[in-house]
């Protein structure tokens, strides 16, 4: 490769750094009440409606999960004790996100599983291939090396 | 009125229910006909499945001609028209109303069913006597059969009732309030089902032994109209659940919706590894699997929403179907497994893929990352069910589950769609890629900066929006290399047409990232005159409209958003219906929308509502990115560049040789 393509790739990949940099610092986390009440809301379910969040359902139990929500954020109870007093108003799965204890870690689990087993088996299948190639040639390579031969 | 209304009825009900037993008849005549001449060979005896084919056609057509008219003519005295529809329902939702319940969506499954396989058997007449395509009617037919089967018992359209009630309870408002109701289930429909086409051609290639690319050839057309349409239905369900349900969002993890998106994630996996099949030979029984399962995870889509096991605001009504769906589902698997073990030795390809860096193994990991994508969209949708069957506890698995898991592997797709246009095949020089990444990954740079610029951050949107511009350039690279070579034939074909398709991937990342991740809402409780503001958008409330319209109490708050004009969203009293219905008004721009949608509805006489505003930026991206895929798929069809082949596979060797 030329010199003028290193000094290119160089400045690409500082462009590109400095703005992933930039953009992890800009973004904080939630800091007023609010925006935790924001978030809160977003990942609960509105338990009569069939699967919108309390943030989006105009439902009146959505409503009034709202109102509790900024209650309690207003209190200064914890996200995890805002979660738990609401699955215990008004059942587990009113929160979006399941839990990560019990049989219900297997859902984050077993797809993290997959994806490890699935990329040391094409690790695998390539180291397997490249020893395959480097060790025996084929009948077309042989054919290929003997019609050379026999021209020569 | 009533006499002359059942007696006509009778009539047409009968009408259809014979429709349905002829379709029923036709699908068996055409199975026992092909068994038949598959065992004596005789050509004559082939052709003689056309007739039953075009008979069961036929019957499926009278069934649903007779249903429009049952809705259109308000035929009480049939069931499905008395629970469906009302006579104050407008032309189009009438028509629309075929699909708007479980029996009638099913004729309309049928409908679509019957349509592909006459196109089939016309497009394939001359070839019929062919083993590999009279397997392939055959496996089809055997689908039909299944499907007339549930229309002639369980899900029967065309019970009728001793007494036709004056006026019929109509749809649920939320199915009668906006045009897309017309197109999306079609469009759906049209995809979902025409994912038969390969399979029977599949199944067929693995019965005959044929397994060659000769059935893969065959059926390119046909996956790439399925493919297309499933994408374009899909993405016209978002946009009509954007525009109505009143929420801002158009995607929200449903059951129901997913359950459409996974045939779609293993479909597009198959039409990108079917290409090294088709030029490698490799990758077999990976290909005829993902086929295999993409037509079974449609059946199990269908189990998902007409069985009642799942809660969704899409969901059918609960029915006795499930049990018939789910048995399917199996018969369906079990086929396939037996089959792709019969058959395992004779998969076996004798390539290997050399290098990693390699248009395969990009077309590799675009496979590994859609199967692990569609694994977890799997998973998520049915682990409720599964932990509920074990330890009857009740949990839910929501959007913050499916956005923290798939975000990644979204990423991770739109590197490898950047990087893949700039491998070549069996192995790329290092050098290479430097050379032919450089001015795409620069664009990609400059995007991120664009965006900082513009107000963008957090390292996950940012990072989404660099490797959309990377997508853009190198797409656009390859497009511009092909069109200097082949002049306009360059932008068709797969590679052109895939390139293109690329781009409206892009052109949609970025209206989905911007529009979740810098989305910005208010509440505003307004009396006519006040005003509210929501990132730089100034609305100002005008006044409160509130009339009858029928039975239906309406009341829209006409709000000016600056610069936009005047919008109306409306909320919905329907006395048959629960609590009201809110209809959002949106002022759209390429720039950003403003989402206006009522909270509640005001009390009579009051001139005070609560209206929720909010402003989401590049939403419609999403919806030009979906026409780009749409016309990408179109171009891709387009048979040119096989001409320019050779041609193009001399200059991509010498290209690689730099």
């Amino acid at each position: 490769m030329k010199a003028r393509h290193w000094v290119s790739w160089l400045c690409v990949v500082f462009v590109s750094s400095l703005a992933l940099v930039v953009a992890a610092i800009a973004d904080d986390p939630p800091a007023t009440e609010a925006e935790r009440a924001y978030e809160i809301k977003e990942t609960m379910l509105c338990p009569v409606c069939d699967g919108q969040n309390v943030l989006e359902s105009n439902a009146p139990v959505a409503s009034a999960i709202r109102a509790q929500v900024d209650q309690l954020v207003s209190e200064g109870r914890s996200d995890e004790e805002i979660r738990a007093w609401m699955a215990r108003q008004y059942g587990k799965d009113v929160n979006a996100n399941p839990p990560r204890t019990g049989i219900a870690s297997l859902v984050w689990a077993v797809p993290v599983f997959f994806a490890v087993l699935s990329a040391a088996l094409m690790v695998s299948a390539f180291r397997k291939w490249r020893v395959g190639r480097g060790t025996e040639p084929s009948d077309d390579d042989l054919e290929i090396v003997s019609s050379l031969r026999e021209r020569t | 009125m009533l006499v002359r209304g059942s007696g006509s009825c009778i009539v047409i009900a009968l009408l259809g229910t014979i429709g349905v037993a002829i379709g029923f008849v036709g699908a068996v005549g055409g199975v026992i006909t092909l068994v038949s001449a598959l065992a004596s060979k005789r050509e004559a005896h082939h052709r003689r499945a056309i007739a039953w084919i075009f008979l069961m056609a036929g019957g499926c057509l009278l069934a649903v001609v007779a249903m429009e008219i049952g809705l259109l003519r308000d035929d009480f005295s049939m069931q499905y028209v008395a629970s469906n529809s009302t006579r104050s329902t407008p032309l189009l939702y009438k028509i629309a109303t075929l699909w708007g319940a479980l029996e009638g969506s099913l004729l309309l499954w049928a409908f679509v069913l019957s349509g592909y396989v006459t196109a089939v058997t016309i497009s394939f007449r001359w070839q019929i006597q062919d083993r590999l395509v009279a397997w392939a009617l055959l496996t089809i037919l055997v689908v039909c059969i299944f499907f007339f089967g549930l229309l002639v018992g369980p899900a029967d359209p065309f019970g009728t009732l001793p007494v036709a009630p004056l006026d019929g309870d109509g749809l649920n408002p939320l199915l009668r309030n906006h045009p897309l109701m017309a197109i999306h289930p079609v469009m759906l429909y049209l995809g979902y089902v025409g994912f038969t086409v390969p399979f029977g051609f599949a199944v067929a290639a693995l019965v005959t032994g044929r397994l060659g690319e000769g059935w893969l050839v065959l059926t390119r057309l046909w996956t790439l109209i399925a493919w297309v349409s499933l994408t374009v239905g899909i993405l016209l369900g978002a946009w009509w659940s954007y525009e109505v349900l009143g929420w801002g969002g158009y995607w929200a993890w449903d059951p129901v919706e997913n359950a459409s998106f996974l045939p779609w994630l293993t479909g597009t996996a198959f039409i990108h590894s079917v290409l090294v099949q088709e030029r490698r030979g490799m990758l077999r029984v990976w290909n005829l699997s993902l086929l295999l399962t993409t037509f079974a995870l449609t059946i199990f889509g269908t189990f998902l929403t007409r069985s009642g096991v799942i809660d969704s605001v899409h969901e059918f009504s609960a029915s006795s179907l499930g049990p018939l769906l789910l048995g399917f589902f199996s018969l369906i698997l079990v086929v396939s497994v037996v089959l792709i073990g019969w058959r395992g030795d004779e998969l076996r390809s004798p390539g290997s893929i050399d290098s990693p860096l390699s248009r395969e193994g990009a077309f590799l990991a675009n496979n590994l990352l859609f199967t692990l994508f569609a694994f977890i969209v799997l998973l998520g949708t049915i682990f409720p069910l599964i932990v509920e069957a074990i330890n009857d506890d009740q949990l839910a698995v929501g959007r913050p589950y499916f956005d923290r898991m798939l975000l990644p592997i979204g990423v991770a797709l739109l590197l490898v769609m950047g990087i893949a246009p700039v491998l070549t095949w069996r192995s790329t020089a290092g050098q290479t890629i430097g050379k032919r990444a450089l001015v795409p990954a620069a664009i990609g740079a400059v995007t991120m900066v664009l965006a900082l610029m513009l107000g963008a951050q957090g390292l996950g949107p940012v990072l989404g929006i660099g490797l959309g511009g990377f997508v853009v350039g190198s797409s656009v690279r390859h497009l511009f290399l092909a069109v200097l070579r082949n002049g306009w034939a360059g932008i068709t074909g797969r590679a052109g047409g895939g390139m293109v398709a690329h781009i409206g991937v892009a052109l949609l990342a970025f209206g989905f990232i911007a529009s979740t991740s810098f989305s910005e809402e208010g509440e505003f409780q307004l009396r006519p005159g006040d005003r509210g503001s929501v990132a730089g958008h100034e609305i100002t409330f005008i006044e409160i409209v509130d009339e009858m319209d029928g039975p239906d109490r309406v009341v829209r708050a006409r709000i000016n958003v600056e610069g936009r004009g005047v919008y109306a969203p409306a909320i919905t009293q329907y006395p048959t219906f629960g609590r009201p219905i809110s209809t959002p008004s949106v002022a759209t721009s390429f720039v950003d929308d403003v989402y206006l949608s009522l909270i509640a509805i005001p009390e009579e006489g009051s001139d005070v509502v609560v209206v929720r505003v909010l402003v989401e930026p590049l939403v419609a991206w999403i919806w030009v990115g979906g026409l780009v895929i749409a016309g990408g798929t179109l171009l891709a069809m387009v048979p040119g560049r096989r001409r320019f082949s050779a041609f193009v596979e001399e200059i991509e060797t010498e290209e690689a040789g730099l």
